[in-house]
């Protein structure tokens, strides 16, 4: 069944208003979900990841970088869980996006192995930080780096294609050049990287802050390859999708490990997103980009201020 | 400077056909293993109607409280509705390594050394990892 545009921007536009009321209520975080039966809570998540699938997909950015500190503000769920729910979701993300990126050459497999390399071991070492600091010191800083990505947003909403400028020693040992078809232009585009050192340090500490945070690294990924190492912005995006599968996954085995992920809250999450992206997709076409990604910022603005509060105690 | 080597899109295409087939497996695995935790065939180590007093514990107090398993000692409590949605997840994160044991000869045989030896540390980080050297 096919719905007409109209129909989908008001679908969006009635997600996005849903969002704020939804987080202004929960905001009166009632401890442990006392007062309600277990089953509402997963159902709650449900439905608010649904929104954030929605929001997510038509703000350009990966669900977990709203999960942690919406779900993590609002919620009855202790952050520890919440940061397990969020390396899942940004995963399954990712995992889900992975063959339809590679299959259409908009990621390169080549491109993202170094790079989540160094990402894998910082996610592991991010892990490990996270699970052993204090609460409020995570949370603290969660909020932190949630306005800094609110920020990174905002700062980077114009940026597009990679720079012209040739190949360093490193990329050129590793053959980290190509070309991709874009069906937007139908041309083929040639691509080639530098600073592959500094990109390599990048995705190091991106991945430690996705470990640490349980966040999706999409919103530093995609800046570090397309603004610091000159890859166009397509590809960028694509490889950066592919990138997280394989860094969270190592972050997401240490959760395991030590019995961080709840099945109660993780299952709903990702159902709740996914269903939610699927829908944002259609949406996509009907709303435009820029308002979508304002609106993305300021939920994260008012999120991190949120997140900053708990973690100093007010 | 075109770069369309052969041996590189048959990489490319096998990592993604194993994503494919791994990600719809976990999925799969995850719902039904949820739909089995909800309906209560199976009883769960945490009754769910306790989770309200115990999500909101930090991780340390819950595993106190609950004696919940850890590391792969899951593994051996499958009989219990929420450890085996533990299932779907690991199929989640073990996709990865079945792409990258998959892809290794292909890099062995076009002897990309380099990648060989990207591939062989990024299996060995997620093995660690996956087996609780952290």
């Amino acid at each position: 069944m096919k719905l007409p545009p109209r129909t989908f921007s008001r679908i969006a536009a009635g997600a996005m208003l849903l969002a704020a009321p939804g987080m202004a209520l929960a905001a009166a975080r009632v401890p442990h979900g006392a007062g309600l039966p277990w089953w509402a809570w997963p159902l709650i998540l449900f439905t608010t990841t649904f929104l954030m699938g929605i929001v997510a997909v038509v703000g350009g950015i990966g669900g977990g970088v709203l999960f942690v500190p919406i779900v993590g503000g609002f919620f009855p769920f202790h952050l520890d869980f919440v940061r397990g729910a969020g390396l899942m979701l940004a995963l399954c993300g990712a995992l889900a996006s992975g063959p339809g990126l590679l299959r259409s050459g908009l990621a390169s497999l080549r491109l993202a192995m170094p790079l989540a390399l160094a990402g894998s071991v910082g996610g592991i070492v991010g892990a490990l930080v996270g699970l052993a600091l204090p609460t409020r010191v995570v949370q603290a800083a969660l909020g932190i780096t949630v306005l800094a990505i609110a920020g990174l947003m905002w700062v980077t909403r114009g940026s597009g294609h990679g720079a012209r400028h040739g190949a360093d020693r490193w990329a050129l040992a590793l053959g980290l050049h190509g070309r991709f078809h874009d069906p937007a232009s139908d041309q083929m585009v040639e691509w080639k990287v530098h600073r592959t050192g500094w990109g390599l340090a990048s995705f190091f500490g991106i991945g430690m802050v996705g470990g640490l945070f349980g966040l999706g690294a999409g919103w530093a990924n995609v800046p570090a390859l397309n603004l610091l190492m000159g890859v166009p912005l397509k590809l960028a995006l694509g490889t950066s999708g592919l990138a997280i599968s394989i860094i969270n996954t190592s972050a997401a085995w240490v959760y395991m490990n030590k019995g961080a992920l709840l099945p109660a809250i993780i299952v709903p999450s990702i159902l709740g997103v996914m269903l939610g992206a699927r829908v944002g997709v259609r949406v996509l076409k009907a709303i435009k980009a820029s308002t979508a990604r304002n609106i993305v910022i300021a939920v994260l603005f008012l999120a991190g201020i949120r997140s900053l509060a708990q973690g100093l105690g007010f | 400077m075109a770069h369309f080597d052969e041996s590189l899109q048959a990489e490319q295409r096998v990592y993604a056909d194993w994503l494919a087939w791994g990600t719809r497996l976990g999925f799969g695995a995850l719902v039904v293993t949820y739909l089995v935790y909800l309906s209560g065939l199976l009883a769960p180590a945490v009754a769910p109607q306790r989770l309200p007093e115990l999500w909101g514990l930090s991780l340390t107090e819950y595993l106190a409280e609950t004696r919940a398993p850890t590391g792969w000692s899951w593994l051996l409590n499958l009989g219990q509705g929420d450890m085996l949605n533990l299932v779907g997840v690991a199929v989640l994160a073990a996709i990865t390594l079945a792409c990258y044991l998959r892809v290794l000869p292909i890099f062995v045989r076009a002897r990309e050394r380099v990648f060989v030896a990207i591939c062989v540390a990024e299996v060995v980080v997620l093995v660690a990892a996956a087996a609780g050297v952290f």
